[in-house]
């Protein structure tokens, strides 16, 4: 045991003092999940202001006639009238000096007060986004002005207004917390989780093992008198030290930046659960995930002779992490079976995702943390079986 | 104090060390001479039990090498060729840790620490990062490492190969300091000056095997030449005995290229395959449970399971196969 802890220790330090790893397994969890967090929210929440709060700037010819229209739309909060001269309203559009155009015909008073309709046209563009929200809000205030004229002219003639309504009309939003909540809650946060478990440990995976063999320092540590397994264990620790560090500072993280800013949508507030049991649970499978791909990362690393080798052979670790489940994710209306939580990497995923929604179910959090457990324990058996094939130490 | 008898060790046809015999006593510097690729850096990594022997044993200081194989390497000391140190870590906590995985601790070990780098002179830079350090400054930290528990057998393997002379003295001075000590220090190398210089006696191995052992003037007056460099050729052979090496070099090298199997150890060989096979039987196993949708929901997890575990066998047999 105590050669086991000296190794450990060994590496743990010496691996604190390299930047790359600092860089890697704690800064980037710390300060990458609350801007994820955070960043996403708000990238949301200005698009929603971006088309419901702006200004509409509307063309009209003349500022002066049609004063019951003119008056209407410039009490209007969101709308800002502005007088051009009319055949260049395709051109103040493009320059972006108006956003839509509003041509209004001169009799429009006369047409109003002899209860005809008269015909005013809205110009927009709709491969212009800015021109064709501005037309969209312009002809929805235009309704709006239309219906108080009719409300009007009906009660003149003595009719309840409500009589020309067929039907009354309530949408209602069906959408689950988990729909709203959509790519963040979805796929962003849980799989950053499943990657800390993996860059956690990366570099120190490499670090010691192929950065052994490439500053040659390998063949003296097995000329020491302990077996090695004990230096295989004492390496396997260290890597899922950091890799559990950088999960556990991640979550602690995102609590933080989730505690200082709730985030809205406009849609009433979507809950995240982030209580202590949803905490526990995800550092839990967070930690197993980190002892899984710690046994599969020193595995694969001491087949390499440097550094340089070592990181090739692991980026498809990546891939094959995430992939399947941007894939899951990415079909419409997708339920995993009960099967998929008998899938490494992917299981977690998804049991993260219920758990910060809300969802609590035991079988899944069962089959993901039984299927971890049994390729975790399968990682350390393998990594301790190839560490102890001569061969391998001595590749050239 | 140490002691090799019939030590032979193969890599699958190929027999680099073959039925090496020879015994050496505290106190001196014995050498083990050779030209390379004659089995020195083999023999040496057997001794070590950094390799396992195919036949044949050696005892240290009373510790048989087969089995009991953490004892040895308590007893002895390794300098290799190539010196690698821990960049991030000074001269001194490199020669801590080494000492802790030699089961020192403590007071003892700070002393002991502390008493290397005296004799090694090293009290300039030992607590500056190793990163940095000069080959010289490197090969100091190196032997230091080697003898931090004060072993009684020092094994040097070509250690002043690619050093500067300098460096090379600081190296040369140890060992005749070590032997003064009343160690046994071994020293494998190619170069006949260095050897002829502090060797108290050799042995030389050509191709595997011993071809002579005696004091250097035993083998001057056996050859009846007057440097051991003129001995050691007339012992290896002439320029027709080197042709023949050339020769079976390059056979030697064909094979590697072409037959990597032929160097394979067949057992290696044929748990490779059962465990590639095994992978295949749980994959197909794994799809026709998933097929043939038996079991229900639990049957679909079960397929999973199986087909993961396939795919990583099947690797773990490809990669056992391509090891050697």
């Amino acid at each position: 045991m105590r050669e086991i802890f000296i190794v450990w220790k060994k590496e743990l330090i010496d691996n604190f003092r390299d930047r790359r790893t600092l860089m890697t397994a704690l800064l980037m969890p710390v300060i990458l999940m609350p801007v994820i967090l955070i960043g996403t929210f708000k990238l949301q929440e200005y698009q929603v202001k971006q088309t419901e709060e702006k200004t509409a700037v509307i063309g009209i010819a003349s500022l002066t006639e049609a004063p019951t229209l003119v008056d209407f739309l410039s009490q209007q909060p969101k709308i800002e009238l502005k007088e051009i001269a009319p055949e260049t309203y395709a051109q103040e559009i493009d320059n972006g000096t108006i956003g839509a155009y509003l041509a209004i015909p001169a009799d429009f008073e006369m047409q109003l007060a002899s209860d005809e309709s008269p015909v005013v046209t809205v110009y927009s563009k709709s491969s212009n986004l800015d021109s064709a929200t501005a037309g969209q809000k312009v002809q929805t205030t235009l309704a709006i002005f239309s219906q108080q004229i009719g409300t009007g002219r009906l009660m003149a003639q003595g009719i309840d207004p409500s009589i020309i309504q067929g039907v009354a009309i309530t949408p209602e939003d069906i959408s689950t917390a988990e729909e709203r909540g959509g790519f963040f809650i979805g796929l962003l946060l849980p799989m950053f989780i499943v990657i800390f478990a993996i860059v956690g440990g990366m570099y120190v995976a490499i670090d010691v093992s192929a950065g052994e063999k490439e500053r040659k320092t390998l063949e003296a540590l097995l000329l020491a008198p302990l077996s090695r397994f004990r230096i295989v264990m004492g390496k396997y620790l260290a890597v899922t030290t950091m890799a559990s560090m950088t999960i556990i500072l991640s979550l602690v993280s995102m609590s933080i930046a989730f505690a200082l800013y709730t985030p809205d949508l406009g849609m009433g507030t979507l809950t995240i659960d982030l209580s202590p049991a949803a905490i526990a649970i995800m550092l839990v499978i967070g930690i197993i995930l980190a002892v899984m791909f710690s046994g599969l990362l020193l595995s694969v690393a001491i087949f390499a002779k440097s550094y340089k080798e070592a990181q090739n052979y692991i980026s498809p670790f990546y891939i094959l992490a995430v992939l399947p489940v941007g894939i899951a994710n990415s079909l419409p209306s997708f339920k995993p079976s009960l099967a998929f939580f008998a899938v490494p990497g992917m299981n977690a995923v998804f049991v993260i995702k219920e758990v910060l929604l809300g969802t609590y179910d035991w079988t899944h959090i069962g089959i993901t943390v039984a299927t971890l457990v049994v390729f975790a324990g399968l990682g350390i058996v393998v990594a301790s079986k190839i560490y102890s094939k001569v061969g391998i130490l001595f590749r050239d | 104090m140490l002691s090799v008898k019939n030590l032979t060790k193969k890599f699958g046809d190929f027999t680099a060390v073959d039925h090496v015999s020879f015994e050496a006593r505290a106190g001196e510097i014995f050498g083990l001479l050779g030209p390379n690729g004659a089995g020195k850096t083999t023999t040496l990594r057997v001794l070590a039990t950094v390799l396992e022997a195919t036949d044949g044993t050696a005892t240290i200081d009373g510790h048989d090498i087969t089995t009991d194989d953490e004892a040895v390497r308590q007893t002895i000391g390794v300098l290799t060729a190539e010196i690698g140190l821990y960049d991030r870590f000074t001269a001194r906590e490199n020669l801590r840790y080494f000492g802790q995985l030699y089961g020192m601790q403590g007071q003892q070990l700070e002393d002991r620490i502390a008493e290397v780098i005296t004799l090694l002179h090293m009290e300039r830079f030992a607590d500056r990062r190793a990163g940095k350090f000069s080959t010289g400054m490197k090969q100091k930290v190196a032997i230091g490492r080697s003898i931090i528990h004060d072993p009684k057998v020092i094994i040097f393997d070509e250690p002043t190969a690619g050093l500067d002379v300098l460096a090379a003295q600081t190296v040369i001075n140890f060992m005749q300091q070590a032997r003064d000590m009343g160690k046994l220090v071994v020293l494998s190398t190619h170069d006949m000056f260095d050897a002829e210089k502090l060797c108290d006696r050799v042995t030389i191995i050509h191709r595997g095997k011993v071809v002579a052992t005696g004091s250097i003037d035993e083998l001057k007056t056996q050859t009846g030449q007057d440097t051991l460099e003129a001995a050691f050729t007339h012992i290896v052979g002439d320029e027709a005995a080197f042709e023949a090496e050339r020769m079976a070099e390059e056979k030697q090298l064909r094979d590697a290229q072409k037959g990597k199997p032929s160097l394979n150890m067949p057992g290696m060989k044929l748990s490779s395959n059962v465990v590639r096979y095994a992978g295949a039987v749980l994959v197909v196993a794994g799809a026709i449970i998933q097929a043939a949708e038996l079991f229900g929901e639990t049957g679909k997890i079960v397929s999973y399971v199986l087909i993961g575990l396939g795919i990583l066998g099947a690797l773990a047999g490809k990669y056992m196969m391509k090891k050697k």
